[in-house]
């Protein structure tokens, strides 16, 4: 792990680099850096849900409670997002992430202090029509970040999956095992195969031969692909949802205009599976009833259990 | 001045090839380059005439090519000498590989001089039957074929291949770009070896697929007898033989080297460089007489017709033509594509439409269409589907075999009717739930019945074949697409988009 190779500094260097820090040093003094260093102090609570208000505003609100980016973005380090940019769909229908959304996003890792962002999906249509489509290449490269597609298997790493019940190994997104901070960036869509899309089903798309685990057993599979790698922060999109014909759509689309933002993957799939009703029954969805996140529960993943973990509503205007 | 003509010619050449490359490489996903990127196969007047003879009707994207025609009968056949990229191919190779041969004595070529002539009358009428010989010989369908299917896959593998040593030269860029998906086509060994084969008949001759059998040449020729910028030779002359060795295309007789055969020459300028000078090139009246022209007996003339008439009557009926043209229905067209056997006489077999084919769907038959569809593109889903807000086929097809559609229009074309293979099928024969059939159709055409097993709705199922690229099961999906004849168009949907429920 020797990133940073030791150097042998002159002094002519040791002036020249001091010089530009100093010149540099403006930059930093922005007041937002100091607004996230400062709220990192608070963390209070483990999942909080923003209302009311423009999607960089949502996400604001939605992050300062749990400590502010800067608690996960330290300065320097390189941020992974995964998105659902799975399908060739307009932002309208609800599909993809919402462009605004993940421009905020990706902003907010940079004046954290990230040194690079990426954003990644192995989508499933084709990759050039998907992120043109969705407008979230214009978005991500707008705001500054890379945006990749996983259609090269030279991009995937071959990984044992230890604590997996059936899956054994998989091939896995290099970037995200290896980058310094995971940030799982979901949409809650219907679904037709699992009730529902949600943050645990969004890491499908970090595998390489995703159709090779509808034939192993699905649901089981997306909870043993999550003991993968955890991610640090989740960021749910429930600005608009896709509540039929899930999940390339188009379909019926609800406007919920909520940005949930948790470090525990389970709560958020148990809060974010309310949205949607079920079915049969005809009334919200229960956790437990979404066999995925029940089997994430059971390998320990997270809490399935809202009133076990500290929720907080937010107003962001 | 004339010392430089050579190496003009040359680097125009080199040029003309280059831009041909870059118009294939510009052959891909944002398709917004301003110039057309089939420009070379719109300049080409033999398949403007042969497509107006077989679709009967004036393709407007073609007529480019006739202005090309134009300028050759005034000015004479200045292309195949200066811009033809499988020219300037046959000249690079002829250079660096056939370059030493010294040929003791120029044979009597008149036999072989004649031999391009019989082809293109075969070519034409076998052409117009069924056999679409001419598009296989036309050079620009060719090269273009050739780069595209034989040349582009092994040039992505190498890129593919040293793409992870290029990321680690650089240690600054911490993240990975994904290699670009290999195309794949089924045909390139065919196309691969007919290319080096006319590649290696330069050890006959120079340019020997140019002197006697190239079909655009043969046009030219026919068209450019006329010419009134010809070469004309002094009294200075020596007879010193030295045009007569040099000339690539052998326009110049041996026994008589102040004539030329104006409708052979390539305007090369090799002549130029003449020890006396006594050569020049000057505007003057057309002349019909030619010295040591080709003798184009009646005899051989009606007997390449009859040779063409005969073999596209034995192809005709020749049950793999009958049946497989019109009944396999594992042939699935690009959509937008003509009815079969009008698309069969129409289709260059160029490949543009495979190179810009986002998903490698778009594959060249062999013998599936019969020997009449030698190199057509069909859709091979296994391989790649056909994507659900793309047009591309159409819009780069020089003789709009696949319809230019918009895309509203072109996504509701019902290329085929999938089908599911409930034995093989996942969620049918096990109790597991897989559906990513449904998952992926884009038109709703497939849905789950109570056990989340898969059925197709026929009406609604356009064929874009997305279910049997995406299907788990290991080699032959569960769900395969088939053609049903012709192709039609849907009804669109009813837009369920943005209808809040609540």
């Amino acid at each position: 792990m020797d990133r940073f190779p030791r150097k042998k500094v002159t002094r002519r260097q040791f002036i020249k680099n001091a010089a530009a820090a100093i010149a540099m040093s403006p930059l930093f003094s922005d007041k937002t850096f100091f607004y996230y260093s400062l709220a990192h102090a608070a963390e209070e609570a483990d999942l909080v849900i923003a209302k009311n208000g423009s999607p960089p505003q949502l996400l604001q609100a939605a992050m300062a409670p749990l400590g502010g980016m800067g608690r996960f973005v330290k300065k320097g380090q390189r941020v992974v997002i995964k998105a659902n940019i799975a399908w060739a769909r307009t932002p309208e229908q609800a599909c993809t992430n919402n462009p605004e959304l993940l421009s905020a996003l990706i902003k907010m890792c940079y004046q954290a202090g990230a040194k690079r962002v990426a954003v990644w999906d192995h989508t499933c249509d084709n990759y050039q029509f998907t992120f043109s489509r969705s407008g979230l290449k214009e978005a991500a490269q707008k705001a500054g970040a890379d945006i990749f597609s996983g259609h090269g298997q030279n991009v995937y790493k071959q990984v044992e999956v230890p604590k997996g019940k059936k899956l054994k190994r998989a091939e896995v997104l290099r970037d995200v095992l290896e980058g310094d901070v995971f940030i799982n960036f979901p949409i809650p869509k219907h679904h037709f195969a699992t009730e529902l899309t949600l943050g645990l089903k969004n890491l499908i798309g970090i595998v390489w031969d995703m159709e090779q685990l509808h034939r192993i057993d699905l649901h089981q599979c997306i909870a043993d692909i999550n003991t993968v790698r955890k991610p640090d922060l989740v960021v749910v999109d429930a600005i608009r949802i896709l509540t039929t014909n899930g999940p390339k759509g188009p379909g019926k689309t609800e406007d919920i205009s909520e940005v949930i933002a948790s470090t525990d993957l389970v709560a958020v799939d148990a809060y974010c599976a309310s949205f949607f009703k079920h079915p049969k029954t005809g009334k919200p969805f229960k956790p437990e009833e979404i066999r995925f996140v029940k089997n994430a529960y059971d390998l320990g993943l997270g809490q399935i259990d809202l009133s076990k973990v500290s929720v907080k509503k937010v107003r962001a205007t | 001045m004339k010392g430089a003509i050579p190496y003009l010619r040359r680097g125009i050449q080199a040029v003309s090839f280059f831009f041909l490359l870059y118009l294939i490489l510009k052959t891909a996903f944002p398709l917004e380059l301003k110039i057309p990127v089939d420009l070379y196969l719109r300049l080409d007047p033999f398949i403007g005439i042969i497509t107006i003879l077989t679709k009967k009707d004036v393709i407007l994207r073609m007529l480019p090519a006739f202005a090309v025609l134009l300028l050759v009968m005034i000015f004479g056949n200045f292309f195949c000498g200066w811009f033809c990229p499988m020219g300037s191919t046959i000249d690079f190779f002829d250079r660096i590989l056939f370059r030493e041969k010294k040929r003791a004595k120029s044979f009597d070529d008149q036999p072989l001089r004649r031999l391009r002539y019989g082809v293109f009358f075969f070519s034409i009428v076998a052409g117009l039957m069924t056999f679409q010989v001419m598009y296989l010989l036309d050079p620009i369908s060719l090269i273009t074929r050739t780069l595209v299917i034989s040349f582009y896959p092994p040039a992505i593998f190498i890129f593919n291949y040293f793409l992870p040593q290029i990321q680690s030269f650089l240690p600054k860029n911490p993240f990975f770009v994904s290699s670009i998906p290999l195309p794949v086509f089924k045909v390139n060994l065919f196309i691969f070896v007919m290319f080096i084969v006319i590649l290696a008949l330069g050890v006959v001759r120079k340019r020997f697929w140019c002197r006697y059998l190239c079909p655009l040449g043969t046009l030219f020729s026919v068209f450019s007898r006329l010419r009134i910028f010809r070469r004309s030779v002094t009294d200075d002359c020596t007879q010193c033989q030295q045009c007569v060795r040099d000339c690539p295309v052998g326009a110049i007789p041996t026994e008589v080297p102040q004539h030329c055969r104006q409708q052979d020459c390539v305007s090369c300028f090799k002549c130029l460089e003449c020890p006396p000078e006594a050569v020049s090139f000057k505007f003057g009246f057309p002349i019909w007489r030619t010295m040591n022209g080709v003798n184009l007996s009646r005899r051989y003339v009606l007997g390449s017709l009859a040779f063409g008439f005969f073999s596209a009557l034995v192809i005709k009926t020749n049950p793999l033509q009958t049946e497989s043209g019109l009944m396999n229905n594992r042939l699935i067209r690009p959509p937008g594509a003509l009815p079969e056997e009008e698309f069969v006489s129409v289709c260059t077999g160029c490949g543009e439409c495979l190179k810009v084919c986002p998903n490698n769907a778009l594959q060249s038959t062999l013998l599936e269409a019969g020997l009449a569809g030698l190199y057509t593109p069909r859709l091979v889903p296994r391989i790649g589907y056909c994507e659900e807000f793309c047009n591309f086929c159409g819009r780069v097809c020089p003789t709009e075999a696949i319809r230019p559609l918009p895309v509203e229009e072109k996504r509701l074309i019902q290329i085929g009717v999938a089908h599911i293979n409930k034995t093989r099928c996942i969620a049918w024969d096990t109790d597991k739930i897989c559906l990513v059939c449904n998952e992926q159709c884009s038109y709703h055409a497939i849905v789950g019945d109570d056990k989340k097993r898969p059925i197709v709705k026929e009406e609604k199922c356009t064929g874009c074949g997305i279910c049997e690229n995406k299907c788990p099961v290991d080699g032959e999906s569960a769900i395969i697409v088939y053609s049903f004849g012709a192709q039609k168009k849907l009804k669109p949907e009813a837009s369920n988009n943005n209808t809040k429920s609540g």
